[in-house]
């Protein structure tokens, strides 16, 4: 366990002083902060666009961006390397204990990263528009923690095992990322059209809950709008599979199933890699 | 023909309500009672016409025919509580007027007698400042040409299903009635108006019921600056003709098939500067003709527009489409209905020219919107990227031209609208009400810097020994 600790601790380190991560935390919160303050200026000073609207927005900012920051950053630094590897992994610890800590490690520097994002968007929010829905913003910050788990443990799953091949992990990373936010919905959209409409109805909701992106989505846009988000589908959401209660355990069960898999493959290719 | 739609609306009314359609209703309430007579009643039974009996403060139990032209005021609110077997007040002669009463109806009563709070069964009666609870219907204008109910406050029966209450204020066969300022909640329609042409209908609140406000063969009508919220639909107008109606809020009409705003074969419409937010779907046309919307704000609906192509002739000017899910569900394969000079808040043309228009005409449906015509579960990734990207693709290659619906003029930027009522914070739904958005943001930063600080701690020299071994 402490071995775990000291790997996370610096992983988180050497996050911190990577150029990278200082952008991608400034980026995030010029974005955020872009969003959040648009989505004030569209109410056009009618009230309309109230603070669920804006982290509506917001949703739509994190399902991009974490899942494609997760995936690069987990591709660039935990792809064991010649060298630093080799060393790192010939410590008395096992292997598993210093992927999962360098993972763990990984989730606090991308975590953080956001939530300075999030602080920064959320007050600019609160300064403007007013104090309307803190529980909104819990949600968004939230999916994004969720989201980033997911894609480290994929982006883990992807580099371990690959000694020395970082530019083929960071490609199969930007695919997987093509896959999750856009191409997996087209797939589905596509192959509902030609079903009935009952059978129809139950794949595009089992697709939205079996990708990440669109549990996460659906996940949050329910929690942030309730059944308005979806109008009718998310009535018929809620009847597939029985209630909110049992669909929002139906998605954090997705969620989890999204870690505990990869990070299972994860552990087993390093344990077989020849580093 | 007449007879054919009044037995499809009977059907349709039927339906959705499990309650008895139309009427033509019964004759008027059988004026011998089985219920207790009011004290209040040998005053009436004594007085001459034109007199005016002052009640004061206090409780009268029992049911009260007024059936000669007084004025009937209560001073200290006074509480008529009725007998619960029928109408509390019932009004039998022409020119009466009530101000000031608590009314009770113990909830009783029959829905086929009509039984009300307050029934007027006479020309020209005014009701003013009554406050009526507990009674199938709230105030039944019965013939009643000129009536007027002003100031008043209603409170249904919460809890009922709606085809077991009756309506706030009923106004059937009715010429030149005015309502205003009314507050009604927890009815079945809050106005119901059949049958009942030349009425005014001002300033008035209806939530929590089914139809806010409910016409029914009723021409030449007029409403204006009221509030219509949380129902299955704000406005639902049916088989009539040039109704105008201006500056009304239509609000929160969420449910699965509600709408803001319900048109079913009525023609010659007028709709001004209203807005028409947070409803499932803004505004539903079905076999209607000519009516014109014309500065309108539709915000926040999952489909802004559903239309029939049984309508026509229909136009869209200046209105502003806010956020909606889906600007327009077509129903059938072709519309004639006209957009132009519209805002729609996902037009993303330029505008090169500067004229405040788009360049080019903005698209109301695309292929995303057709397959999610044919499946409802569609809607589950209509904000995702795959829409747009459908979108985006079928503008590309227009090889799906499936029905071409066009604002030709499309606004770039959104209107300034000052006729239309604000939605004011009271308006919001309770779930975003919900406490400051300043705390977790706060949180969020602090949690940043504790993180992004442990990256730099003082254990740094112990993990600074890892990095160095590493």
């Amino acid at each position: 366990m402490a071995a775990l600790w000291l790997c996370a601790r610096h992983e988180l380190l050497l996050a911190v002083r990577s150029r990278w991560l200082q952008w991608f935390a400034a980026v995030f919160a010029g974005l955020a902060l872009l969003v959040a303050s648009s989505g004030y200026i569209l109410s056009g000073g009618h009230g309309l666009q109230d603070f669920a609207r804006t982290a509506v927005s917001l949703v739509q900012l994190v399902l991009l961006i974490v899942p494609l920051a997760a995936l690069v950053f987990g591709a660039l630094t935990l792809s064991p390397d010649r060298g630093a590897a080799e060393i790192l992994y010939a410590q008395p610890v096992p292997r598993e204990v210093i992927l999962a800590g360098r993972v763990f490690g990984l989730f606090l520097a991308l975590g953080a990263a956001q939530l300075l994002g999030f602080g920064v968007a959320g007050l600019a929010v609160q300064w403007s528009a007013g104090p309307y829905g803190a529980s909104q913003f819990l949600v968004v910050v939230a999916l994004s923690l969720a989201l980033t788990a997911v894609f480290v443990t994929v982006a883990a799953a992807l580099a371990s095992g690959e000694p020395g091949r970082r530019a083929r992990t960071l490609g199969l990373a930007l695919v997987v990322w093509f896959v999750a936010v856009i191409l997996f919905d087209l797939a589905a959209l596509g192959v509902a059209s030609l079903l009935k409409s009952g059978a129809a109805s139950r794949l595009l909701i089992t697709a939205a809950l079996v990708n990440p992106v669109d549990a996460g989505r659906t996940a949050a846009y329910l929690a942030i709008e309730g059944t308005a988000a979806f109008g009718g589908a998310s009535l018929a959401l809620l009847r597939f599979t029985g209630g909110g209660a049992s669909a929002g355990a139906m998605i954090a069960a997705s969620f989890l199933v999204w870690v505990a898999v990869p990070a299972w493959i994860a552990a087993r290719r390093l344990g077989r890699a020849d580093l | 023909m007449r007879g054919l739609a009044l037995l499809a609306a009977g059907l349709l009314q039927a339906a959705a309500s499990g309650a008895p359609g139309l009427p033509p209703p019964g004759p008027p309430e059988v004026e011998s009672r089985g219920g207790q007579v009011s004290p209040l009643q040998a005053l009436i039974d004594r007085a001459s016409p034109g007199d005016r009996i002052v009640v004061s403060e206090g409780t009268y139990e029992g049911d009260l025919v007024i059936d000669r032209p007084i004025a009937l005021v209560g001073t200290g609110r006074p509480l008529l509580l009725g007998s619960g077997a029928g109408s509390v007040v019932r009004v039998r002669a022409a020119d009466v007027s009530i101000e000031g009463f608590d009314i009770d109806g113990r909830g009783g009563g029959d829905l086929g007698q009509d039984t009300s709070g307050i029934h007027i069964d006479a020309p020209r009666a005014r009701v003013t400042d009554c406050h009526i609870r507990q009674t199938l219907f709230g105030i039944y204008l019965r013939e009643a040409d000129g009536a007027v109910v002003e100031r008043s406050r209603i409170n249904g029966l919460p809890g009922r299903p709606p085809g077991e209450i009756g309506s706030g204020i009923h106004v059937w066969n009715t010429k030149g009635f005015r309502l205003e300022d009314n507050l009604i909640i927890e009815v079945r329609d809050g106005l119901y108006i059949q049958s009942s042409p030349g009425g005014v209908v001002r300033g008035n609140t209806a939530r929590d019921l089914r139809y806010g406000i409910h016409y029914m063969y009723s021409d030449d009508n007029l409403f204006e600056d009221n509030t219509f919220a949380n129902g299955d639909a704000g406005a639902a107008i049916m088989y009539s003709r040039r109704i105008t109606f201006r500056r009304n809020r239509f609000l929160h009409n969420r449910g699965f098939a509600s709408a803001g705003l319900l048109f079913k074969e009525c023609d010659d419409v007028v709709a001004d500067d209203n807005l028409i937010a947070d409803n499932a779907r803004g505004i539903f046309i079905e076999g209607s003709y000519r009516n014109r919307f014309r500065r309108n704000i539709v915000a926040m609906s999952d489909m802004a527009l559903v239309i029939y192509d049984s309508s026509g002739d229909n136009v869209f000017e200046g209105n502003a489409f806010v956020g909606n899910l889906t600007p327009l569900w077509l129903v059938g394969r072709r519309t004639d209905t006209r957009f132009t000079g519209n805002y729609w808040s996902d037009q993303d043309e330029p505008d090169l020219d500067g004229d405040g228009y788009a360049d080019r005409p903005y698209r109301l449906s695309n292929v995303f919107d057709h397959l999610r015509g044919n499946m409802t579960a569609a809607d589950l990734f209509a904000q995702g990227l795959a829409a747009r990207a459908l979108g985006a693709a079928e503008r590309a290659f227009p090889v799906l031209d499936a029905v071409p619906v066009l604002d030709e003029r499309p606004l770039v930027r959104m209107p300034a609208l000052p006729e239309v009522p604000p939605l004011t914070p009271a308006d919001r739904p309770a779930a975003a009400r919900a406490g400051a958005a300043a705390w977790p943001a706060a949180m969020a930063l602090g949690g940043a810097f504790v993180l992004l600080a442990g990256g730099r701690s003082p254990l740094t020299r112990r993990r600074r020994d890892v990095g160095r071994r590493v």
